[in-house]
């Protein structure tokens, strides 16, 4: 199920809030962890074993590392045996294929792939179990004695498909002990209602013009047509990912949890280490915490420091997807970033901030041509048309089209992903209370339009 | 006041679901949808093995999506939010000018385009005795390109003829809509060829593929003055509206032509083994798709007998393997014709030459209009 389908919103979401709220404080977890799974199950109802069996290993695993009187050694292994496990369920169901069709490549051998659907949530969860473990393990965490409560950790709906990746430390607590007031549940659905604008109204808009220039011919697409497509991509990305971590974070309030900010204005970045500090934060959190700081960081020496930035952005990069565009993605900003440490962050701090800003931008968008094709030659053919190499005009007919039927859009699109006037509230306060209300009542219901719309489907002899 | 507004967003957020929720399971459900032209999902079945296999979570999706309540009012609402953001399309469907809407028509893949036309030369070489013939007529985006909205491209329809007509060879017998459309298309011409919310030609674009294919059989085509025309309707809402769902767009009239020197036709629809005396079905008129008026929708396998009188016949048994167009084109073809089998290619499956062979046929008439034409992989059946 996702969140933004008529039947999540209108028959799951309703009936998972009345029967949660109405239950005593004690069965709420239960609750929760069974709409979880009847959450998950709709999507893929075999890879529920799969979530379960990696939550009973981890919950085992996490009991071990716990006791007082454990050597030291012995609480390695058990790390690396819980790494191994968590690592090799999501490398056979995510990677197995990738490295086949290499291998195949490579040793010209002919290995059958799995062809196993990915599970859903898989990169998300495993991410958030693992970070149990690491937790119980550095003693910043105690072991969850309670299997229904680190389940319902593993599982809760909100996140499970699309993040944020919610660390055990950020919500221990709340597993045990957490309440909803109306102020609460009024914060969550002023958020799931900006989510759910940003992902209906604007990603899933301008994805169609993505959708419609990246279909065209690249070898003769104009400059200005492939510069409007990417952006249409950086826009479709942020705002479709930004919005399901706004719904996900909404729906935690009205249940009680509080999860941590994903995103913060990306797009207004001076520099690409500024960028990525607002770019999905939990996962740049989870790889700094987990491994670049156990790596040594940049306490043993620049060689050091320059190989943990790698490993961490090869492995940022992979995480995405199992493809090579991915990998080269994550190296590209790793790059970057150790330019930017090096010299570069030191020579934009005396340029105008417009400039920096333009250089941000300039290096996302490139990095998001790399993010988006998973064909080499494609690749190189769209880099092609941005910088004018295929010969082709600046720009056409059909780039004209595109841009002034799509000119609202884009302009709100630019606003939406800019920082706020100073002195507007997150809720918009500087506005009357009434006003804002009625904004956020207009936003929903228009949402619900579009929802329905997409389910519009007149079959009219129309190929007859 | 942060309060009270928080309680507001509580409780409208709560009674927003909750009544559209009950709205859901309360209203009646409707088995079919009208302006979609198609079967509602039903009710889902809950088993161990539905579950299993996901179908339950699918039909249910489908079941809540289908019967949303005041469905057609968010439909509508959605195109009017699009065009206040200055959009010029919807769901495919341009907002042209004067009134036309226009579906999209990108460049066609010609690899596969030249086998399209490479089967229907082999089925003409298939049958050497065989008179084959393909009248193509190009869609109203194709004819009034100037129509589209400011800057909009369609791909020139005349382009994709022009490659059709020399992968024909000479084996094949092409008419080319645009040919039989330029003389009618002058601007002081008022009349129209397609309709404007529909994707089908007018009966006065039929009109006009008939006098040139019956001029191209060296028949003698009956003259306009050699018809009633008469208004079917005033309030034909097409396929394009459907998808579309623009607000703007006016109800336009269907004519039909009915030959003064009457003549009576019977059609034998093979699919349903039913006979019926007229090649119109009245009922249609009553309901969305009205276009469905000729010959009542959509059938694999037809066959029209007329009672030409001797002297009227200009020839025994004609073929005509089409898509829809052919429909508004079917009773021009019975004041010369005794005897017409019409083919739908994606429905039918047995061996369009072996039927041919059976039942004597010499001549093949290809109908089909340009959009359907180059997604049509079912014409390539026509190779064995």
């Amino acid at each position: 199920m996702v969140f933004s389908s008529l039947l999540f919103l209108f028959i799951f979401l309703p009936a998972v809030l009345l029967v949660y709220h109405l239950s005593p404080k004690r069965i709420r977890n239960v609750i929760l962890f069974i709409a979880s799974l009847i959450f998950y199950a709709w999507g893929e109802p075999i890879y529920i074993a799969l979530m379960l069996f990696s939550t009973c290993t981890d919950y085992v695993f996490g009991l071990l590392l716990d006791g007082e009187k454990r050597s030291e050694a012995a609480r390695k292994w058990i790390l690396t045996a819980s790494v191994i496990v968590n690592l090799g369920v999501l490398g056979f169901f995510k990677y197995a294929d990738f490295l086949i069709g290499n291998v195949n490549a490579l040793f010209d051998t002919n290995i059958p792939p799995t062809d196993l659907p990915l599970p859903i949530g898989i990169s998300f969860y495993t991410f958030q179990s693992m970070s149990y473990i690491f937790d119980v393990y550095r003693r910043t965490a105690k072991a969850q004695r309670n299997w229904l409560d680190f389940a319902t950790f593993v599982a809760l709906f909100p996140q499970l498909v699309a993040g944020p990746i919610v660390r055990y430390n950020t919500i221990a607590e709340q597993l045990r002990e957490r309440f909803v007031n109306n102020e609460i549940f009024a914060e969550g659905v002023r958020r799931f209602t900006i989510g759910l604008a940003k992902k209906v109204l604007l990603a899933n808009n301008i994805g169609l013009l993505w959708n419609e220039i990246s279909a065209g011919h690249l070898n003769t697409m104009p400059v200005l047509t492939a510069w409007l497509g990417i952006i249409a991509f950086a826009f479709q990305i942020y705002f479709d990912f930004s919005g399901y971590s706004d719904m996900a974070i909404g729906l935690g309030l009205m249940f009680g949890f509080r999860f941590n900010e994903n995103f913060n204005k990306p797009y207004t970045a001076q520099s690409i280490t500024d960028f990525w500090r607002r770019w999905h934060i939990s996962l740049g959190t989870w790889f700094r915490e987990y491994v670049y700081i156990p790596l040594g960081g940049n306490r043993r020496g620049l060689l050091i420091q320059l190989r943990n930035i790698l490993i961490v952005w090869a492995l940022t990069g992979i995480w995405h997807g199992a493809s090579w565009n991915f990998l080269f993605w994550g190296l590209y900003f790793g790059t970057v970033l150790i330019i930017e440490k090096w010299f570069a962050l030191e020579l934009l701090s005396k340029l105008p901030r417009w400039l920096r800003h333009s250089y941000a931008l300039l290096l996302i968008l490139i990095g998001w041509v790399f993010f988006a094709f998973d064909k080499l030659p494609d690749m190189t053919a769209y880099f092609g048309a941005m910088f004018g190499a295929n010969g082709s005009p600046l720009w056409d007919q059909q780039t004209i089209y595109l841009l002034y039927t799509n000119a609202i859009l884009l302009l709100l699109l630019i606003v939406a992903s800019m920082q706020r006037p100073r002195g507007v509230q997150a809720d918009g306060t500087l506005l009357h209370p009434i006003v804002t209300l009625i904004w956020h009542g207009v936003l929903f219901l228009v949402s619900v339009a579009y929802l329905v719309d997409a389910t519009f489907n007149p079959f009219l002899y129309f190929r007859f | 006041m942060k309060k009270v507004m928080d309680g507001f967003y509580t409780w409208g957020f709560l009674s927003l679901l909750g009544i559209i929720s009950a709205l859901f399971f309360l209203l009646p459900k409707s088995a079919f949808s009208e302006t979609e032209n198609r079967n509602l999902q039903e009710a889902p079945k809950l088993s161990g093995e539905r579950l299993w296999s996901k179908q339950f979570a699918d039909d249910s999706e489908l079941f809540v999506t289908d019967h949303f309540p005041f469905r057609s009012d968010w439909v509508r609402a959605k195109s009017t939010m699009e065009q206040l953001r200055l959009q010029k399309e919807n769901n495919g469907i341009y907002l042209g000018k004067d009134g036309y809407l226009f579906e999209k028509f990108g460049e066609p893949d010609f690899e596969e385009l030249g086998n399209y036309a490479d089967a229907i030369r082999q089925f003409a070489d298939n049958h050497p005795n065989a008179d084959v013939k393909l009248l193509l007529s190009p869609n109203s985006v194709g004819v009034y390109p100037e129509r589209l909205p400011w800057k909009a491209a369609a791909y020139p329809q005349a382009i994709v003829h022009d490659f059709i007509e020399d992968r024909l060879g000479n084996d094949v017998a092409f008419l080319d809509g645009f040919d039989f459309f330029k003389t009618a298309n002058s601007p002081e011409e008022k009349r129209e060829l397609f309709y404007k919310t529909d994707h089908h030609w007018t009966s006065y674009g039929a009109y006009l593929a008939y006098k040139a294919y019956a001029s191209d059989m060296g028949w003698k085509p009956l003259t306009e003055e050699e018809f009633h025309i008469r208004t079917l309707t005033d309030s034909f809402l097409g396929s394009y509206h459907t998808r579309g769902q623009f607000g703007s767009a006016k109800p336009e009239s269907i004519e039909v032509y009915e030959p003064k020197n009457k003549v009576h036709s019977e059609m034998y629809i093979a699919d349903t083994d039913t006979t019926k005396d007229s090649l119109y079905d009245e009922s249609y008129l009553a309901k969305k798709d009205k276009y469905g008026y000729f010959q009542g929708g959509v059938h694999a396998l037809v066959t029209v007998k007329t009672d030409l009188a001797p002297d009227q016949v200009d020839l025994d048994k004609l073929l005509i393997v089409k898509d829809s167009y052919a429909h508004s084109m079917l009773p021009f073809l019975t004041n010369h014709v005794k005897e017409i089998h019409m083919i739908d290619i994606r429905f039918y499956n047995g061996n369009i030459g072996d039927y041919m062979e059976q039942n004597g046929i010499d001549d093949a008439l290809l109908l089909f209009n340009t959009s359907t034409f180059v997604g049509e992989r079912s014409l390539l059946k026509l190779k064995y």
